[in-house]
């Protein structure tokens, strides 16, 4: 945190190793919000290109006594998200539970390592295909709690809703998610 | 605790974050409500299978995109910078010498017979190296000998064909020539010499001698 804070420093100073530096530890992190998010590699570094283009561009605005500079992140990451969100919402309407599943069962496991690479990309797509298939307010609260462990109070600030509020999607969330993983499993089998 | 309060409250539960009398509230309604046990069981995997999920991993040249979009300036690539260290080397003098070390050792140790993948002691004594090389230089002489004698052994055997087609255009009474070297009688006028087109071929047997092919063969003096 402290040293997020100098690396900042920096960069408002100029100094492009200091804005690399800033990029190395934090790429990662924006590209899985929004991998979870979009459920498109290609999708999601783009995204993450957007995300870092406006954070460099607003940088200044970064304010150390309002937050973390992650929480601060992962604001502009999901507002960025929400945004391109409405862009594209025609394009998801006729996605369904069945087409979901279908998709998941479709790809080759052409994996060259045995069951742990297996499972562990089958527990992946499935996540991944389950996500999708919650409303947005549901899908970011627990992509940000239980994908990236941020904790209640830092989501709050993410998202700009009281806490309750954080706490009533996540719970619904995590049981939707659920309700659709049990189905995913009966229709596979 | 009625139902509804406790379905609200499920994930709280399952991180620890309710008072102990709520935990202990939630825990005897779960006894009597299956489906409240059902549904903290959903819950319980859904949070393992996240945690269960590892962070992916971006294309490793996201990070130079990205700096080049916002910098300006373009990142250089992980074999870009493997090219710089090895830059220097990479001067032609420097190229042209290595390049011409590796011809001459090569050289070399073909000369010398030497296999790298299976090396013999005897492979290591430089004296080897110049005996093999020595023999070797004659056995080329050699091969380069025995390639003049067989062409001249073709020569031959053309200019034989030729006279019997010779003999077939004009029939006359002929006996057959010795072969001499450069001796290039009875040229056929158009030049070809396919076997199957020359009528006199069947004669070809009789005609030329086991005495003319031995004398023929027999200045091919070749070392083997
Ligand atoms: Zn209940």
């Amino acid at each position: 945190m402290e040293q997020d804070l100098e690396l900042v420093k920096r960069c408002l100073a100029g100094e492009n190793s200091a804005w690399e530096a800033l990029l190395r530890a934090h790429t990662s992190k924006v590209y899985n919000l929004c991998y979870r998010f979009t459920g498109s590699s290609t999708h999601a570094e783009d995204l993450t290109q957007e995300v870092f283009i406006k954070i460099y561009q607003t940088l200044k605005s970064f304010d150390a006594a309002q937050g973390a500079f992650t929480t601060w992140l992962s604001r502009i990451t999901r507002n960025h998200l929400v945004d391109h969100y409405r862009r594209t919402k025609k394009d998801r309407v006729t996605d369904s539970i069945e087409d979901k599943v279908e998709r998941v069962e479709e790809r080759p496991s052409a994996s060259l390592d045995p069951l742990a690479e297996l499972e562990s990309r089958e527990v992946r797509e499935l996540l991944q295909a389950a996500l999708a298939l919650l409303s947005p307010d549901m899908r970011e609260a627990v992509i940000l709690r239980d994908l990236q462990e941020l904790d209640y109070q830092e989501i709050t600030q993410v998202l700009g809703v009281p806490e309750g509020t954080v706490k009533s999607r996540i719970n619904r969330g995590r049981l939707e998610l659920a309700r659709i993983i049990k189905r995913m499993k009966g229709m596979k089998g | 605790m009625n139902h509804l309060d406790a379905v609200n409250q499920i994930s709280e539960y399952l991180e620890n974050q309710l008072g102990l009398a709520t935990q202990a509230e939630m825990e005897a309604h779960f006894t009597t409500c299956a489906e409240c046990r059902e549904m903290a069981e959903g819950v319980r995997e859904v949070m393992e299978l996240c945690q269960a999920a590892e962070p992916l991993q971006p294309s490793p040249w996201l990070i130079s995109k990205i700096i080049q979009a916002t910098t300006g300036q373009r990142q250089p690539s992980w074999w870009e910078r493997l090219l710089g260290s090895i830059r220097p080397v990479l001067q032609p003098r420097v190229v042209y010498g290595i390049s011409m070390a590796v011809f001459s050792i090569s050289f070399i140790l073909h000369a010398a017979n030497v296999n790298i993948r299976s090396l013999t002691l005897r492979d290591l004594n430089p004296g080897t190296w110049a005996y093999r090389a020595n023999s070797k230089g004659h056995l080329l002489v050699a091969r380069a000998e025995k390639y003049y004698y067989d062409l001249r052994v073709v020569y031959e055997i053309q200019n034989r064909l030729r006279e019997l087609r010779n003999d077939q255009d004009e029939p006359k009474p002929e006996t057959p020539k010795k072969a001499s070297p450069g001796g290039a009688q009875g040229r056929s006028r158009n030049g070809s010499t396919e076997l199957a087109e020359i009528p006199g071929f069947n004669r070809f047997s009789t005609r030329m001698s086991a005495a003319d092919v031995l004398s023929m063969w027999s200045k091919r003096s070749l070392p083997r």
